[in-house]
């Protein structure tokens, strides 16, 4: 809700003023509140650059916050919320989180009905106060512009800010379990989440190359086994996921009801059958694919302001696409093997979501 | 911009060769845009095109499915495919020093092999992909829009075809639209970014020596839309989903670009009219207007999702919008908004050779010309407000169809 509220104006400016604002400067911005931060991003053409930096000091120093927009925004929120209902994927794994982690980590970024319904403005600018603050934010810029115009063109927006920053939650889990939400859906989901090494772990880059060979391309193994082998499902795949000093996997797949049994067995014991280990080929494609993906996403400087500020966050330092790539390249057969053999993905989570209830 | 250069030639069998070369990018795109799709499916064929498209990958005389799959991740690259109702489009972005081996790849699979056994289980694959996208109200919605809107012009077609038409399917059937369809002639195939092109020439000229010419006509009825509203509940939507469709510009019309920043100055989703009447009061979730271009025509379409108690006021003020611009036109200021918005987005899209190959290859599929980036970002920045109001003068939304997809409790 209040990354929502932080639009209806900011500094000088009403919410349509400093639309337009941007506007006049070309800006194309995202925003959105995730699970361990809030997101504002903008691409513009450089020439823009000093002036949009003055904005979003507004928005996120200066927002006003205004009691008149309060309960539009709660409506939104709501709907926000009650749209999960239409996208099932999402919604189970929404749930597979929140059944996974016994910390708030699990908690949904669309949050929870009585919550949006009970929030006031007084405790939701209470909760600015305690959670905007220069400790804690990062700022990222990637593309045409000079290094040290950034730090000055920062330092003259940013330099005032202050405020310390919200503590970090340390990560629980619940204990591995199963669950299923009913819902008269076309097609059964299925969600699996496993433990996994945290960014910054020695194996990380391992645990990586392990998610692509599973799920990287088309001649990954879930992509041959349940898709191309079984013609099981149209959509599945693995995709690594972390928060500050936790990594996880989670794999995923639709089908039909009367398949879904045989495909979470399927899907399962392709997750755990890496513990086996994985054959030069297969490393050799999965370490291709991530240097060619490395190298394509360096062709935009919005994706890279994006790692950049994640590699901020998680690792406490940014890193240049040399670094992770020489990473990944040290990872050795050898090497991964012997990861997947002493740390083997088991016991999941399963979540399944559908008109009746799955079990493997 | 200034390394930028185009080349283009037509072989001998009548494949247009395309490339818009960049020796300073990083890597190379390239791709088949196949002038077919679900308006061309006969009677029967129903999702035939599509079914096609994922046929494609499963192998050729030289090549099993496993090979293809294996093979495109060798290269690392980033590829796929999709089919609409005008186009089936393959494509794959590789460091360049893999250009050869993709372009031998994806030659080689517009030639493929369709096996009984592969056939019988991407049939499966594809059941799926249609449940899917039914368990998903705003794709429901514009399959339904777009069957009501266009009613009997080959354009009302759904591109997935129904489980009913996938069930019947026969590999011949298959087997012979591919025949009609997948000719030279029919086709183009582009390159953007950093590509040798002499080289890149000759191996096409190699690798599609062999492929069977013929001509693929395409279907152009006469079209009246006929202006209404429907409501209809669907018992997988639990928000109410609304999209109004007026007639607009083909994708080979000059009015084309100018209709964009007319459909951003109404449903830029910051900043458009319809943000500040419906999203910013919390009517809706979401509104977003852009402006969709087929062969011979073209689509304005107004899109909302929000609470369904809101469905009837939110119908109101969309109305009332439309007509107020209709009657009142575009002001200055929100042009120059829409302008520089759609001018930068055009710069973006610029930004790595897969986003150029899109739009080299489509626009060169419609137009047969090539259109830099460039030179449409100066054009769109020179526009005025009459060139705007002039296309308001057809009153478009006037002629508009207005579609409901509500819960069903609601209807």
């Amino acid at each position: 809700m209040l990354e929502t509220w932080l639009w209806k104006g900011a500094g000088p400016r009403s919410a349509h003023a400093f639309a337009d604002a941007l506007d006049a400067l070309g800006v194309r911005r995202q925003s959105g509140a995730g699970v361990e931060y809030t997101t504002f991003s903008a691409s513009l053409l450089p020439e823009g650059f000093a002036a949009a930096l003055e904005l979003y000091a507004d928005l996120l120093m200066r927002p006003h916050l205004p009691d008149d927009a309060f309960e539009s925004v709660r409506a939104l929120a709501l709907q926000e919320l009650a749209a999960l209902e239409d996208q099932p994927p999402r919604k189970l794994l929404t749930r597979l989180r929140r059944e996974a982690f016994a910390s708030p980590h699990g908690q949904p970024v669309e949050g929870e009905r009585e919550t949006l319904e009970r929030m006031t403005p007084e405790a939701l600018r209470e909760e600015f106060q305690r959670r905007y603050g220069a400790r804690g934010s990062i700022l990222a810029v990637a593309g045409g512009v000079d290094p040290d115009e950034v730090i000055r063109l920062a330092q003259k927006h940013f330099g005032a800010w202050d405020g310390e920053a919200p503590e970090a939650p340390a990560v629980r889990l619940t204990k591995p379990h199963s669950f299923h939400l009913k819902q008269d859906t076309e097609q059964a989901q299925i969600g699996l989440f496993y433990k996994d090494v945290p960014p910054g772990h020695y194996d990380f880059y391992a645990s990586r190359l392990a998610s692509a060979v599973l799920s990287g391309g088309m001649s990954s193994r879930l992509f041959t086994e349940l898709r191309e082998k079984r013609g099981l499902v149209y959509a599945v795949s693995a995709s690594p996921g972390s928060v500050k000093g936790f990594g996880y996997l989670t794999a995923y797949a639709g089908t039909m009801p009367d398949r879904a049994k045989e495909t979470l067995r399927v899907l399962q014991q392709e997750v755990e059958r890496l513990a086996e280990g994985v054959s030069r080929e297969e490393l050799d494609r999965a370490k291709v694919g991530v240097r060619a993906e490395l190298v394509l996403s360096g062709e935009s400087s919005r994706a890279r302001a994006g790692a950049l500020a994640r590699d901020l966050f998680i690792l406490d330092r940014a890193r240049g696409l040399e670094e992770v790539e020489a990473e990944v390249m040290d990872v050795t057969l050898e090497r991964i093997n012997t990861f997947l053999a002493s740390r083997p993905y088991r016991d999941p989570w399963i979540g399944t979501l559908g008109p009746e209830g799955v079990t493997a | 911009m200034s390394v930028l250069s185009f080349r283009e030639a037509t072989l001998p069998n009548g494949l247009r060769v395309i490339a818009e070369i960049n020796p300073e990018a990083k890597s190379v795109a390239l791709g088949y845009f196949v002038r077919t799709g679900s308006r061309d499916e006969l009677a029967g064929e129903e999702g035939i095109s599509h079914f096609l498209e994922h046929m494609v990958f499963k192998g050729t005389e030289r090549r099993s499915a496993w090979d293809v799959n294996r093979e495109f991740d060798e290269m690392g690259a980033k590829y796929n495919a999709f089919t609409n109702e005008e186009l089936t489009v393959f494509y794959g972005a590789v460091l360049p020093e893999f250009a050869p081996r993709l372009l031998d790849l994806l030659s080689d699979l517009m030639r493929p092999a369709i096996r009984e056994e592969e056939f019988e289980t991407e049939r499966k694959v594809i059941l799926e992909e249609i449940a899917l996208y039914r368990d998903r109200p705003h794709f429901v919605l514009y399959e339904r829009a777009q069957a009501a809107y266009f009613g009997r012009h080959p354009l009302a077609k759904p591109v997935l075809g129904t489980p009913e038409s996938i069930a019947r399917m026969t590999r011949s059937q298959m087997v012979s639209y591919h025949a009609r369809r997948y000719v030279p002639g029919n086709m183009t195939l582009a390159f953007a970014g950093n590509l040798d092109w002499e080289e890149m020439l000759t191996l096409a000229e190699q690798m599609t020596r062999g492929w069977a010419q013929g001509k693929a006509p395409r279907n152009h009825p006469s079209f009246t839309p006929k202006p209404r509203k429907v409501r209809e509940p669907y018992d997988k939507a639990s928000q109410a989903y609304g999209v109004f469709m007026a007639p607009g510009y083909a994708a080979s019309a000059v009015e084309r670009y100018a209709a964009r920043v007319l459909a951003d100055v109404l449903g830029d989703p910051d900043n458009g009219r319809l943000f500040w009447r419906l999203v910013d009061r919390g009517l809706v979730e979401t509104a977003t207007a852009f402006h969709h271009e087929f062969e011979e025509l073209g689509v304005y379409m107004v899109y909302v999702q929000g609470d369904p108690s809101n469905e009837a006021e939110v119908s109101q003020r969309i109305a009332e919008e439309l007509q107020q611009l209709e009657s009142d036109g575009v002001q200055q200021g929100e042009l120059e908004r829409a302008k520089l918005k759609t001018a930068t987005s055009l710069v973006f899209a610029g930004e790595t050779p897969l986003s150029r190959l899109f739009y080299l290859g489509l626009g060169y599929s419609y137009t047969g010309r090539y259109e830099a980036l460039d030179t449409v970002r100066r054009w769109v920045m020179h526009f005025e407000t009459f060139h705007l109001n002039e296309l308001l003068e057809q009153r478009p939304f006037t002629r508009a169809l207005e579609y409901w997809l509500v819960p069903p409790g609601d209807a």
